[in-house]
């Protein structure tokens, strides 16, 4: 059943990540949660940013975590997947989360 | 025992009862997959003749030939049909008929399962066909977006078909993704770990996994949908606090997974059958794996662009279009993988082949649009027109339909032992492909004239009329196509020659025996070194019929198999099957009394359905299981297993923490949908919270966590040898306890009918009620097979199983009460 888990882990971290991160945006705009750092960022942005920027660590950390030979699978089919699967992860979250830092976030 | 007496011996044992007594006892997996297949293609012509009334009624302008009500219903029903009693029921079937061969064992991990299953589908497409000759069908689109389908607007039965009948036979889709999840998993031959599995069975298993976590979100809005109209629990009527959007959410959480769990079986198919016909191995196969994995979860993040127009801010759309984007990705390493099999191969244009070629060229067109309205701009211009519904008949159509039809051609001569006689098939595949890109290439062009879908008529001025009856002749020609299909295939089943074995010199297991096959699958079930063991030892077949493998000497008269490691395939645990019952179908029946009762509001029977099913199910899981301790059974090549019932993860373990998996669905989107009401719905917050009771909440919460405790404390004794039933008795009291709580939250809750939060928090405390009782039916099941010496300290394992529904009530509730009383607690 590991085995399952080591091909699953990455794509259901990006799942719950990305849900996640749309849940917040939906907090943001539907209680209207505004105000600025420092007048630097907006609170939302960073929130966002923030949010972004730890799905993809989690990502990373999976990936490395996948190479690492405590982790990975004894099966080198399993190994072979679970990696691929685990850049999957990588790129999903990077991508799909991306408008988190480029477009306006409640218009 | 010598070949012949075997196969008498094992065919006696395993068979049906005779004539048509055989077709509602049977459990076998071979006769259940032929009969929903059977039944699934009879709803294809059911839906293929409500898309013929369709086209003639869009064939002119101002038709006659139906009135907008009746036509609400066809294109209705033609979309209901082809989802829900066709494509999900048409892989249901082909697994059911396929997996236990490939992966070389005697039958599903739980055959009445499978059983109950059918019946379901065929009581609850039963209802829907009914609705229609009665002239009171579904009419609110296949997909029922309220406010439309809500009780202002549709105030008659319609509605009430499509969510009660829907979910009816969504039991059978459950039932069945748990049966194949199980089987996958832990039914194959011997040495046959993850890297040997048939691609198929890889497919399948991603498929199920997907039906287990998309259909509760439906099965949950087509409750809420149902609760609103019969009862007026307002959660989709924006002025009581609910939000129509709401459905739309929940709706597409399955309905576009829907569209993978249908192509994606399909791609098995595909993966299968392309190198057989290209004389090679499958290029990627570890590729193809990783990629139909990537896809299956993709698929869960990009619900949203069917609601591209709904006023959604910038940011979740784009969110939502680049997961759509990205799908493409997954996708096109499985064409690419496929395209390069063609490649190392020597394809041969046989009759599979020919629908294979039909597959790509369609889907990659039907794929392109979908890239064309994963785009927000394109999709608001292209929303609602029949461009969609041509996009989308590309992808099913080519994704699904032509990948099925190879498949029929491929697995038919497994099916009747026979070979292609007559010549039809080609000419009806020509047909078939030339009519379906002219119905549907003609309706991308009228959609992108702006012609919307679902309408029922329009104006010779609208410049419509040219392409309209194009597309109209196109679908004729394809109808012609596809009642020759019909015919060859009976033809074949009736009149051809007989086949020889693995006619198309196929590799994998379901052609190591003889066709048609027998009831028994393998007189001895093979070890399994590759992913091409027929390949690799064309012998193996008459190695197995000659009991050179596991289980050739059948013991007691008992259905035997065994499981596996998940991931090594070494052998585990022994099995002994159930035989042929007529309780499935009975238990199907009394299921459809509790729905007929709720469609018809004859809420007095509804109780005594309960209570029927309550009593058939108790006598299911009684019949299991044995009152003596069975010694270690030798399973031939050295080998002894012990007997799953004396195993802490025995396949009843496996199936009830899968279907727990489902029903966590189920209560997160309960939960989602609380929330999302919370956040997005007008109307919030409500005049009222409920009123925070701290002993209720520490009733509900102490509850929870002793029966956690006392139920392990039973398993201990039970382990030990000690009398397990005091701490039964602890665990009972604990889930009335737990219910109590939750009648409390029922009870107190504000006037469900005044806003939505009372409306929620009526099923919340509902669904916690419920799992509390069931938790205490179970311990209660429980303590009287330990009264009846069902248990032993070896015979454990019913204990983790009770565990584990224990586990998940206490963890639920505690949740649901904590949502329940926190905001009253803060207020």
């Amino acid at each position: 059943m590991k085995d399952i888990l080591r091909i699953l882990i990455a794509p259901l971290v990006w799942l719950a990540s990305f849900s996640a991160v749309y849940g917040l945006h939906g907090l943001i705009c539907g209680h209207g949660i505004g105000g600025s750092v420092f007048g630097l960022v907006s609170v939302p942005r960073l929130l966002m940013g923030g949010a972004y920027g730890l799905a993809v660590l989690l990502q990373v950390g999976l990936i490395l975590a996948l190479h690492a030979a405590r982790f990975s699978s004894p099966s080198p089919f399993v190994r072979f997947v679970s990696r691929a699967t685990a850049w999957v992860g990588l790129i999903a979250s990077v991508w799909t989360l991306l408008p988190t830092v480029v477009t306006t976030y409640c218009l | 025992m010598n070949t012949l007496h075997r196969h008498r011996r094992l065919t006696e044992i395993w068979s049906s009862e005779t004539g048509a007594r055989g077709l509602f006892s049977t459990v076998n997996h071979t006769d259940l997959g032929r009969m929903f297949l059977a039944v699934s293609f009879f709803f294809f012509l059911v839906g293929g003749v409500l898309a013929m009334l369709i086209r003639a009624q869009l064939a002119t302008p101002h038709s006659a030939f139906a009135g907008p009500e009746i036509y609400n219903q066809i294109f209705t029903m033609h979309g209901t049909i082809m989802m829900f009693l066709f494509a999900i029921p048409t892989f249901e079937g082909l697994a059911m008929y396929l997996l236990p061969k490939m992966l070389g064992t005697r039958d599903l991990a739980f055959p009445r399962l499978s059983a109950y299953g059918f019946w379901c589908y065929v009581f609850g497409g039963m209802m829907l066909l009914v609705s229609m000759v009665l002239g009171i069908a579904p009419d609110g689109g296949w997909f029922m977006y309220p406010p439309l389908t809500g009780p202002i607007y549709s105030p008659g039965i319609n509605t009430d078909f499509w969510l009660i009948g829907i979910t009816f036979v969504e039991i059978s889709a459950i039932a069945a993704a748990v049966e194949i999840t199980v089987s996958i998993l832990k039914y194959r031959a011997p040495g046959m770990s993850l890297d040997k599995m048939p691609i198929f069975a890889w497919y399948a298993l991603v498929t199920a996994l997907m039906i287990l976590t998309g259909f509760p979100p439906l099965i949950l809005g087509s409750i809420l949908l149902e609760l609103e109209r019969a009862f007026g629990l307002p959660f989709f009527q924006a002025e009581f606090g609910g939000d129509s959007l709401l459905w739309q959410h929940l709706f597409w959480l399955f309905g576009h997974p829907e569209v993978y769990i249908i192509f994606l079986p399909a791609a098995g198919v595909i993966s299968t059958i392309l190198p057989v016909m290209c004389r090679t191995t499958l290029l990627g196969y570890a590729w193809i794996v990783a990629s139909a994995t990537g896809l299956a979860f993709l698929s869960f993040g990009i619900w949203v662009h069917h609601m591209f127009t709904t006023g959604i801010p910038h940011m979740g759309l784009a969110f939502f279009s680049a997961a759509s984007t990205l799908v493409a990705v997954p996708t096109g390493v499985q064409l690419f993988a496929w395209i390069g099999t063609m490649w190392k191969g020597r394809p041969s244009l046989r009759m599979p082949m020919l629908h294979l070629l039909g597959f790509f060229f369609t889907f990659v067109i039907g794929g392109l649009t979908g890239v064309m309205v994963a785009v927000v701009p394109f999709d608001w211009q292209a929303h609602d027109t029949a461009f969609i519904t041509a996009h989308l008949h590309y992808v099913l159509f080519g994704g699904f339909v032509f990948p099925i039809l190879a498949g029929l051609y491929y697995w038919m001569p497994h099916v009747s032992g026979r070979a292609r006689f007559f010549r039809l098939g080609e000419l009806a595949f020509a047909l078939v492909f030339i009519g379906f890109h002219v119905t549907f290439l003609a309706m991308h062009w009228v959609g992108l004239l702006g012609q919307r879908r679902r309408i029922s008529t329009y104006l010779p001025e609208d410049g419509w009329t040219t392409v309209n009856l194009i597309s109209s002749i196109g679908s004729f020609v394809l109808a012609i196509g596809i009642a020759m299909v019909i015919v060859d295939l009976v033809l074949h089943a009736f009149t051809a020659r007989r086949s020889r074995r693995d006619p198309w010199q196929a590799g994998t297991l379901e052609w190591a025996m003889m066709t048609p096959p027998p009831a028994y699958n393998f007189a001895s079930l093979p070890h399994v070194d590759s992913r091409q063991p027929l390949a690799d030892d064309p012998e193996l077949t008459l190695r197995l019929a000659r009991g050179e493998g596991y289980l050739s000497e059948p013991e007691q008269g008992w259905r035997e198999s065994l499981t596996v490691e998940v991931a090594t395939g070494k052998p585990d645990f022994h099995i002994i099957y159930p035989t042929n019952t007529r309780l499935p179908i009975l238990m199907a029946a009394v299921t459809g009394v509790f729905f007929v009762s709720l469609l018809l509001k004859f809420y007095w029977t509804v109780p005594l359905a309960v209570v029927g099913v309550t009593i058939l199910a108790w006598r299911w899981a009684w019949s299991l299981g044995r009152t003596t301790d069975l010694p270690p059974r030798s399973i031939g090549r050295g080998l002894t297993l012990p007997n799953a019932t004396q195993v802490s993860r025995s396949p009843s373990w496996w199936g009830s923490a899968l279907l727990l998996t489902a029903n966590a669905t189920f209560f997160g989107s309960l939960l989602f949908g609380f929330a999302f009401l919370w956040t997005v719905a007008p109307s919030w917050p409500p005049p009222a919270w409920l009123t925070s009771s701290a002993p209720e909440l520490a009733l509900g919460v102490i509850g929870a966590g002793l029966g956690v405790v006392s139920i392990r404390r039973a398993a201990r004794a039970n382990r030990k040898g000690q009398d397990a039933r005091p701490w039964l008795g602890l665990t009972f009291v604990a889930a009335l306890g737990v219910a109590a709580a939750a009648g409390g939250v029922i009870l107190r809750a504000p006037t469900p009918g005044d806003h939505a939060y009372g409306a929620t928090l009526l099923v919340l405390g509902s669904y916690a009620l419920f799992h509390a009782l069931l938790a205490a039916l179970m311990i209660a099941f429980l303590t009287a097979r330990v009264v009846k010496g069902f248990t032993s300290p070896s015979r454990q394992a019913e204990f983790p199983v009770v565990t584990l529904w224990v586990d998940y009530q206490a963890g639920a509730s505690t949740l649901i009460l904590v949502v329940a009383h926190l905001p009253g607690l803060l207020a």
